[in-house]
């Protein structure tokens, strides 16, 4: 059990241990991970922002460029002071005509234009590669161009130029400021980004280089007020587009929101994965523990039966030469071992013991204490002491070291098997029951204390003498207390009636009785285990037993003999006998061959009855091999033949049939009490 | 065995008295005579039991009796013999009053 709790410890601590592990990486990596992704995002949305904002400005910036050139076209002045006041007009800061060679012809801008010492300025020539692609416009790559916002080649100013392509060569192009660009661009194009939303609550702010805010996503916006650039609370970036300062930024709450969701998340769907796995892991120890453990229990189980039954003897009839009594036992196990056992054998010249017992307790220690007590009792008794005297050391024995308080109820009888005379001891045990005659009672005695309970116990004996045929019938708790399934027990008078409702069942009386405790048990398991042993005292067995010839006059010799053994026996039964009988004689002297034979009469007790032992040498003939004649047949068709034996196997029971050194030997007979 | 015979007419009487067995068949079977009686009464009151061997003579003269056109007829059966004639189904084929 320890071992298990330190188990379930360990198991418990790790996974915590992994849980919490698994959920400080799930956190950092989800942080690392958004901060990660805010920046991208940001990235991403400040390209974007980039390209609709460059759009927006160049398709403006081309509108107004074309403008200068439908007026030009027109006919609107194209000298200097005409060209500055047409570029007041269209809010640009400058406005020049391109020839096709690439030189400025025309412009607001007089330093531009050829003067003396000086050559016009030519988009060819410069050496800027911006420069240089507006001569795509002379060459026909493209009808419109717009530069980015630069410190332009021709004098270092900052400014963005647009061209469009002109009919008769050339270009015309427009050139904004800073100043010019803005405020071109604030009306039409920066506010654009006020829908839009990065990273659920961030979003674009867009300032002029002085950082009022022009274009704000918050509600209420800060449009016109002073932008502060925003602190630790933000994942952003700021970027010039188009002289614009373009702000795109994310609350690190939202982004940590999501975090932390994420998380979250995580650690629930981890949690649980973690506590089905723990329950798993746990429910998998759990019942491979349960199985150990009743293995173990198993294993206990069968080696208690092991000792408990090995230790009985179970050879039936165990004498079989005995012809003074004999002896049937039986044991039905309950499921769990109970520790009854029985035994018997002899003591002393003509003496036999017959003991039934019961160990309180289960199992193995029970098995093994009734080890102990039958072994101590039978070493006792076959030394020939007094059965008191067995007793009163076995009790010594038992006590001795007995922490447990186990003892052991039992039931002890010595045999005088020429006499009848049966000395017992009763320690503690349920009486057993004496058949006389078919008369049943219990044999009821002050019992002794069961051995191992009580030291310094002096047992004591009682005695009753039996009659041939008389019996007695020994058991153990588990008969009487089998309980049905309301719980009443099976009682002694239940089994009293029995007993004296069989009184002619021998060994059988045990199997009788063990169904009949099943049958009250009505289904319910076996409580106990149930041990019985019956002993019948037979006595002197009254056999008579003569030789005869092979002639009638044998055969008439052994009908007088036989006659008068049967002298006592009812009277169908006799001539039952008798007839069966001399079917057997006549088949002797008529067809065996035979130069001798004999008969024995064997006179049984309780049940009563009489068996006949005919043994002949003549040729092997088994008489209940024969085929049965058949007795339907007319008067005229019958034969007698096969008449006889066909009589023999109608009336007795049992007939046995031997043939063994050369002798037939047929046994035949009847109890009184047969039916049929 | 004792065996007695009284003639009345055409019946014969055959009165038996001990047991019939392997050993008084013989004796039984010489006491069987029955002339040119029509009708055979086999009075069987003092007979306490009987073997196969006396079956076979009740069934002989049984056939005979029949063979003459006569009649044989079996009385004051003992209950073992009427066992045993009723076990090997002669209780149904004799004539048995």
């Amino acid at each position: 059990m320890t071992a298990r709790r330190s188990l379930n410890v360990k198991v418990a601590v790790s996974v915590l241990v992994a849980f919490a592990a698994s959920m400080a990486f799930s956190w950092f990596l989800h942080n690392s991970l958004s901060e990660r992704d805010a920046y991208a995002l940001i990235d991403r949305t400040f390209a974007n922002a980039r390209a609709e904002l460059t759009d927006c400005i160049n398709e403006r910036l081309v509108v107004q460029c074309m403008e200068a050139r439908e007026r030009l076209e027109d006919g609107h002045p194209d000298d200097t002071a005409s060209l500055q006041a047409l570029a007041r007009e269209l809010r640009v800061s400058e406005v020049s005509i391109v020839d096709d060679k690439g030189d400025i012809v025309r412009s607001s801008v007089p330093d531009y234009l050829a003067g003396p010492g000086r050559k016009a300025f030519n988009f060819a020539e410069a050496d800027d590669k911006d420069a240089n692609k507006m001569m795509g416009l002379i060459d026909g790559r493209y009808t419109e161009y717009c530069q980015p916002y630069r410190s332009n080649a021709a004098n270092g100013n900052w400014r963005k130029f647009v061209g469009v392509w002109r009919r008769e060569g050339g270009f015309f192009e427009i050139g904004l400021d800073g100043k010019a660009l803005q405020s071109l661009a604030r009306s039409t194009c920066v506010d654009r980004f006020r829908n839009w939303r990065v990273g659920g609550s961030g979003g674009i702010v867009v300032t002029t280089p002085t950082g009022l805010v022009l274009s704000d996503y918050e509600e209420p916006n800060r449009e016109g007020t002073q932008f502060h650039e925003p602190g630790g609370s933000f994942y952003w970036k700021r970027g010039d587009i188009e002289t614009f300062p373009v702000y795109v930024m994310i609350p690190k709450m939202s982004a940590a929101v999501q975090r932390d969701v994420l998380v979250g998340a995580t650690a629930l769907l981890n949690g649980a994965a973690l506590v089905f796995v723990a329950l798993l892991v746990g429910f998998v120890i759990a019942a491979f523990v349960r199985r150990q453990i009743r293995e173990q229990e198993a294993k206990e189980l069968a080696m208690a039966k092991d000792i408990q039954l090995s230790a009985l003897p179970n050879v039936f009839p165990p004498f079989p030469d005995e012809t003074r009594f004999d002896i049937m036992a039986s044991m039905a196990t309950a499921k769990e071992v109970g520790g009854d056992f029985y035994d018997f054998y002899f003591t002393a010249q003509g003496r036999v013991l017959v003991i039934v017992a019961d160990v309180s307790g289960k199992g193995v220690p029970a098995a093994m204490f009734m080890m102990h007590a039958k072994t101590l009792i039978k070493s006792a008794a076959q030394t020939g002491k007094p059965l008191a005297q067995v007793f009163t050391e076995a009790n010594e024995a038992l006590c001795e070291g007995n922490s447990s308080c186990t003892f052991v109820t039992a039931w002890a009888g010595e045999l005088n098997v020429n006499t009848g005379h049966l000395t017992f001891v009763n320690a503690g045990h349920n009486p057993p029951v004496v058949r006389r005659g078919s008369h049943c009672e219990y044999l009821k005695t002050r019992p002794s204390p069961a051995l191992g309970a009580m030291e310094g116990v002096t047992y004591r004996v009682d005695d009753i003498t039996l009659e041939p045929g008389d019996a007695i019938y020994l058991y153990t708790d588990g008969i009487v207390e089998q309980p049905d399934p309301s719980g009443e027990l099976y009682g002694e008078g239940r089994l009293l009636g029995l007993l004296s409702r069989n009184v002619r069942q021998r060994g059988e009386i045990l199997k009788t009785v063990l169904a009949d405790v099943h049958r009250h048990a009505a289904g319910a398991e076996q409580a106990d285990d149930c041990t019985q042993l019956v002993l019948r005292y037979r006595g002197e067995p009254d056999v008579v037993e003569h030789e005869y010839a092979p002639t009638l006059e044998g055969v008439a010799k052994a009908v007088d003999d036989l006659t008068a053994a049967l002298e006592r026996v009812p009277e169908r039964v006799r001539a039952q006998l008798l007839v069966a009988a001399d079917e057997i004689f006549a088949n002797i002297v008529h067809y065996s061959g035979a130069t001798r034979w004999s008969l024995s009469v064997e006179h049984d007790h309780h049940p009563d009855g009489v068996r006949l032992v005919i043994t002949d040498d003549g040729k092997p003939f088994d008489p209940l091999a024969q085929r049965d004649p058949d007795t339907t047949l007319a008067a005229e068709d019958r034969a007698v033949g096969g008449l006889g034996i066909f009589i023999v196997k109608k009336t007795m029971s049992p007939v046995t049939y031997k043939r063994r050194n050369g002798l037939n030997i047929l046994k035949m007979g009847r109890d009184y009490g047969d039916q049929d | 065995m004792e065996i007695k015979t009284k003639s009345e007419g055409s019946t014969l009487t055959i009165s038996v008295s001990g047991r019939v067995d392997t050993v008084t068949a013989p004796e039984l079977e010489a006491g069987l005579k029955f002339g040119d009686a029509k009708c055979v009464v086999l009075d069987i009151a003092e007979v306490p039991y009987m073997s196969s061997a006396g079956l076979r003579l009740l069934l002989t003269s049984h056939k005979a009796m029949l063979a003459k056109g006569g009649e044989f007829k079996i009385v004051n059966v003992q209950p073992s013999v009427s066992e045993v004639l009723s076990i090997t189904g002669f209780a149904d084929i004799l004539n048995i009053a």
